[in-house]
């Protein structure tokens, strides 16, 4: 047997030529900080430095060790963080902290590398950006990260200690920190789903009886539904746990069952033929899933095609006239246009996973999840089980984006594995299920007709959106459009194309980014016809007091005054400048709890809410360590476990406003217990009164629920669904009984100006800079607060440039499943950053702050598209603006 | 169990197994595994009359970083220097990249059949081929995978094998004609070694990719050149092409233009426009032909600049 040596320490090494060095790491040796996630060498999260030098241990036989010195995140840093370590933390270079013990391991050796050879000087930019270029993060931590390698390898954090913003930065960096597939319970198996080839059939005869007699496979269970259809392919049809992997992979392959095939319908264009296939009969029509974050009014079908959607229509057939006249009329103000977005998947880095175990009639599930105290709930629902009894837990989440707020597949897998079995059972979905089967924002075309009237105001438009949901429903991009541009008339038409595709599944911002790209440039086109700045434009026409100051903001940058056009622009590159704006919605969730307690002279804080990678420990421990004059340090915060007191769900851009209020009530009850308790005053003159006090306090412990908010002071100041008159005020009181959000008055709000460079020869988008203006309220946790504007700007620019999930037209089977094929940006991508925040106009809400996450990334894609035209004359429609789009565009004007 | 897994599958060697692990992974490569990297065949050796010899197990990193080997060869060097991540040019080795098989996502995918796993067709040609080639040579639409050899190629270096002496690179990847497999070595038949033939006096050569993202990613298009340029004409021109047909391809009609014109801009927008010539795109495959338009400019330009 030959053995390597792995952070000092010699380990064997297995015999089988198969293994692989990062599942001897992870599963062998328990070390679990290198993480497995494209499993191709694409994004280097299992990055160990194998005799110094970083290799991806996802692509490495194990035998290729013998002999050789391996470094993992837990070998890095040991006696003393290494600077790289400590600048990550300092420079909150890290969100949901998954991609980062991979990071962590490269830049380690990049920086010890550089400074052996340069001494004490930063880095060049690109040379960062190509020793990291086998790296990535879907947060979109690059910003930060870029700081974090420049300073460390300029000796700013030699022998320093640090005090990092995010509070579990230090067991990110060096790899303690435990997901749920890091999960191990002694004799726990491994769970895998047999998931449908086809695209549309009926299964009958399912026999499990083969898997179970195979050796090592302890549990196999349906997945079907109770009438017997998979509708995509991949859709689940069954699962089994074995002792290992490859035992239930072999155990998968040994189910037997009979397929009755029936006619598919892929995508949104075949779906809508007449004689297309029809995907859910009349029945079946509940078993589609939701696409959005809420609860959908009834719509009426028409084969695949549900809609027209038109609630938040206002005078649509006046709009419809006024439009109709102004094509008869060859109106030149009438701008018109069909714009498409593709399907982007969350691709986050931890795929789903659930661990269960059940001990006697108590179930315990760690699940990736985006809501632990609703997940919860759902499973005691589901399994009939009383809610004492079942735990979910969660210490920390590897990305999320909308794509685990559902009970999915996986935990439903684990739990009934884990009942059947006896045993703990782990599911983790492979990345191949993770691009394809967990959801995604749905592909659209949407048209636009915008008419200005001839002094220049908006005097109507309409939009209608398709959109590709696949087996699921209730997608609200149009409808979006309704509260922002006050105008005469809107005609906003919803329609969800349903095909036998996976289901679409929220994503930040869900309908937002898509209802944007195709307003946004109609905005942009109406100012370009009307001859005016867009920004003069939009301040014309967007009353919002709020976005009123962000375009000011706007229009001073000197990159928007010195912005040239196309037409005195030629040659091979073209440099543009575009602008957007977006807006999202303030929800909070009633019943939002946080307890607070002094436990042996410290402060702790609690709630069953989860961190994502937003932040929410931080938030938690900002705000009460500023009442009582503290460091955020100082309060320790539980979070990730159900049996917390209730705590909203990451979804919405929720947590803030539904943790900040009732954690500043708990603060006030606990200051008067403490006082009440005290068994003497603090020391006149004490500069830590506070401090004092909680350390010689008995144990003592208050909640408080989420207050409503106070009335705003500012006048007309309001929900802004109840722009949208009586329908608006029913969807706000659907979405509070179906989803517990509450939508507040006052509107988050974004204005990005975006700079590009068009290589007119390669068809390549560069951004060259990023200008995001936010007003979110106070920031509870500012350098956090611009973490997630940072990522939002980054996958903002994904969904505008790289990416587009990918099928086969005729089986209806994902073929980018790989992280090659559905392309991520990478930290080369990420361009110079700049964030103005604005923090007024939400003293209404107790602290002041809402939500960040989704509004960030709205109005990404538009202004890309507005910077485009500005560069190159030439409006591009289909997102994304891929080399092959952007070269027949421009080949097409050359052409005209 | 679908049709491709079902069959018997070939042995396969494993170098660093960059491209392969991925492959045992997902079970689209189930024969029997010979590891063979061992430290013979590791290294640069300089012949007396200038030739290099770059062993088989010699890594992408190594190649990228060697200046005797970037001075005399210099697009072969960057050619190892663009491609993949620094993790995988650690790693991985000539021999397997001229080796590798296809990226082809049908390929790749353990639930689909194609050619390349003893199927009957290719899924690809009817199906979403947004990557394929734009010289449609054969009956898969993949494009051969290989950015080094495409460098091997307009270097005209040879190959060694176990078995065989200086083969070219058509010798070792074949036509393009055939579907089924990603070269054309014999059952069992080793890479040994790639031979560099004397650079000849004064040549410039360079490379480039086009790429959707800045950094790391497969080509859609991609060019190795090598040219002389002698009182102001090009004397000598080599380009060959990755990322548009199943094999690299020599682009000898854009060669032709330049050899003996003057070396200008105009000469070099003529050339280009020959870079296409003999193309047969595939109805999503347009574009690489506009983006190897685009390449040769970028690349002799900067060759010329």
């Amino acid at each position: 047997m030959s053995t390597m040596t792995i952070n000092g320490r010699t380990a064997p090494l297995p015999d089988d030529p198969e293994a692989l060095l990062i599942d001897v790491i992870r599963d062998d040796l328990g070390l679990t900080g290198t993480k497995l996630v494209c499993g191709s060498g694409v994004c280097g999260a299992c990055t160990v430095q194998l005799d110094g030098a970083p290799v991806v241990s996802c692509l490495l036989p194990a035998r290729a060790a013998a002999g050789k010195a391996v470094t993992t995140v837990e070998g890095i840093g040991v006696e003393a963080l290494h600077p790289v370590q400590k600048a990550f933390m300092a420079d909150d270079a890290l969100q949901c902290g998954f991609c980062t013990p991979g990071f962590i391991v490269e830049a380690a050796a990049f920086c010890d590398r550089w400074r052996a050879a340069n001494g004490n000087t930063a880095p060049p930019r690109d040379e960062i950006a190509a020793a990291l270029s086998g790296h990535l993060c879907r947060c979109g931590a690059y910003d930060n990260i870029f700081r974090a390698v420049a300073e460390a390898c300029a000796g700013r954090f030699d022998g320093r200690e640090v005090i990092a913003p995010r509070l579990e930065a230090r067991d990110k960096v060096t790899g303690a920190a435990r997901y749920t597939v890091d999960i191990h319970h002694d004799g726990q198996l491994e769970g895998v789903i047999l998931r449908s080839a086809q695209a549309h059939a009926k299964i009958t005869n399912l026999d499990l009886a083969p898997a179970r007699a195979m050796a090592g496979v302890a549990a196999a269970v349906s997945l079907l539904a109770d009438d017997g259809m998979v509708r995509f392919v991949g859709a689940p049809i069954a699962a089994v746990a074995a002792t290992d992997r490859a035992g239930a992979l072999r155990a998968i392959a040994a189910i037997r069952f009979s397929s009755e095939e029936k006619p598919a319908v892929i995508g949104l264009d075949a779906a809508r033929k007449t004689d297309a296939p029809v995907v859910f009969e009349k029945k079946d029509r509940r078993r589609a899933g939701n696409v959005s974050e809420g609860g959908g009014a009834p719509a009426p079908w028409h084969g695949n095609l549900r809609g027209p959607s038109d609630g938040f229509s206002d005078k649509g057939k006046q709009a419809r006239a006024w439009l109709d006249a102004a094509r008869k009329a060859r109106d030149p103000l009438l701008v018109e246009g069909t714009f498409r977005v593709a399907t982007q998947q969350h691709a986050c880095l931890e795929p789903h996973a659930a661990v269960a175990r059940f001990d006697d009639d108590h179930l315990t599930v760690h699940v990736s999840t985006q809501a632990v105290f609703e997940i919860k709930e759902k499973i005691a629902k589901r399994y009939k089980l009383p809610h004492g009894k079942v735990r979910v837990i969660a210490d920390h989440v590897g990305g999320g984006f909308g794509s685990k707020g559902a009970l999915g597949i996986e935990t439903i897998a684990a739990i009934e594995l884990s009942r059947a079995a006896k045993a703990p059972v782990r599911v983790v979905l492979d990345r191949d299920e993770e691009l394809s089967v967990t959801g995604y924002r749905p592909a659209a075309e949407l048209k636009v007709s915008l008419l200005p009237t001839a002094q220049g105001a908006l005097k109507t438009f309409s939009l209608t959106a398709h959109a590709d949901t696949g087996v699921a429903t209730n997608s609200t991009i149009a409808a979006l459009a309704r509260l922002i541009y006050p105008a005469e008339a809107k005609e906003l038409v919803d329609f969800d194309v349903v095909s036998n595709l996976p289901p679409g599944a929220p994503f930040r911002g869900p309908g937002g980014p898509p209802m944007a790209f195709a307003l946004e440039q109609a905005v942009d086109e109406a100012a370009r016809r009307l001859a005016l700045d867009p920004i003069v434009l939009r301040r014309r026409w967007d009353p919002d007091p709020i976005r009123q100051r962000l375009y000011e903001w706007a229009s001073g940058l000197d990159v928007w005054r010195n912005r040239k056009g196309a037409a005195e622009q030629s040659g091979r590159y073209r440099r543009g400048v575009g602008i957007a704006a977006g807006y999202w919605l303030y929800f909070w969730q009633p019943g939002s709890t946080v307890e607070l307690a002094v436990k042996g002279g410290r402060l702790v804080a609690s709630t069953a809410v989860q961190d994502i990678g937003t932040g929410t420990r931080s938030v938690i421990a900002n705000t009460v360590a500023k009442e009582f004059a503290l460091d955020p340090q100082d309060v320790e915060v539980r979070i990730g476990d159900s049996e917390l007191p209730e705590g909203p769900g990451s979804g919405g851009s929720r947590v803030t406003s539904s943790i900040v209020p009732p954690t500043l009530a708990a603060v006030a009850q606990l200051k008067t217990a403490i006082e009440r308790a005290a068994p003497r005053p603090p020391q006149q003159g004490s500069n830590a009164p506070w401090r004092e006090l909680i350390a010689a306090s008995p144990d003592l412990v208050v909640s408080a629920e989420r207050p409503k908010d106070a009335k705003p002071a500012t006048p007309g100041l309001r929900s802004p669904l109840k722009e949208a008159g009586w329908k608006g005020t029913l969807f706000g009181w659907m979405l509070r009984l179906f989803n517990n959000m509450v939508v507040g008055a006052g509107v988050p709000s974004a204005v990005q100006v975006i700079e590009v460079e068009v290589d007119t020869w390669l068809g390549r988008v560069r951004v060259l800079g990023a200008h995001t203006g936010l007003a979110i309220g106070r920031l509870a946790a500012p350098e956090l607060a611009k973490s997630q504007a940072a990522g939002a700007v980054i996958q903002g620019i994904g969904y505008a440039l790289y990416e587009a999930r990918e099928t086969d037209p005729h089986s209806g089977r994902v073929l980018s499943g790989s992280m090659e094929d559905y392309r991520i940006p990478g930290i080369a991508d990420m361009p110079p950053f700049e964030v103005h925040f604005d923090e007024g106009g939400f003293d209404h809400v107790p602290g002041g702050s809402v939500g960040i996450g989704e509004v960030a990334t709205i109005p990404l894609s538009p202004a890309i598209a507005n910077a485009i035209r500005d560069a190159t004359g030439i409006r591009l429609t289909e997102i994304p603006f891929r080399p092959d789009r952007l070269i027949s565009a421009l080949k097409g004007r050359a052409a005209a | 169990m679908n049709g491709a897994l079902a069959k018997k599958a070939a042995p396969e060697f494993r170098a660093a197994g960059t491209d392969l692990s991925e492959r045992r992974r997902s079970g689209v490569s189930r024969g029997p595994l010979i590891d063979i990297m061992s430290a013979d065949d590791t290294g640069i050796g300089w012949a007396a009359n200038g030739t290099a010899t770059i062993g088989a197990f010699t890594t992408i990193e190594t190649i990228a970083a060697d200046g005797r080997l970037a001075a005399a060869y210099p697009g072969l060097a960057a050619s190892a220097a663009g491609l993949a991540t620094p993790q995988i040019r650690h790693l991985a080795t000539l021999g397997g990249n001229l080796a590798q098989r296809s990226r082809c996502w049908y390929f790749r995918n353990p639930h689909i059949d194609c050619l390349k796993k003893s199927g009957d067709g290719c899924p690809a040609r009817a199906g979403n081929h947004l990557y394929g080639v734009a010289f449609d040579l054969g009956p898969c639409v993949a494009p051969h995978p290989s950015t080094m050899a495409a460098a091997v190629l307009v270097y005209d270096a040879t190959i060694v094998t176990d078995r065989r002496d200086a083969l070219s690179i058509a010798d070792l990847l074949g036509d393009g004609r055939c579907g089924w497999s990603d070269h054309a070595l014999q059952e069992s038949e080793m890479i040994k070694s790639i031979t560099m033939p004397v650079p000849r006096d004064g040549e410039r050569a360079g490379y480039r990719r086009a790429i959707s993202r800045s950094l790391a990613e497969w080509p859609l298009v991609e060019l190795c050149a090598r040219i002389v340029v002698e009182d102001g004409v090009f004397r000598f021109a080599r380009l060959a092409a990755g990322g548009i047909a199943p094999v690299p391809l020599r682009l000898a009609a854009a060669e032709a233009v330049l050899t003996g014109a003057v070396a200008s801009a105009a000469t070099i927008a003529k050339a280009a426009q020959q870079a296409a010539s003999g193309a047969k795109p595939l109805p999503q495959t347009g574009y690489k032909l506009d983006l190897l338009h685009g390449l040769v400019r970028d690349v002799l330009e900067r060759l010329c600049g």
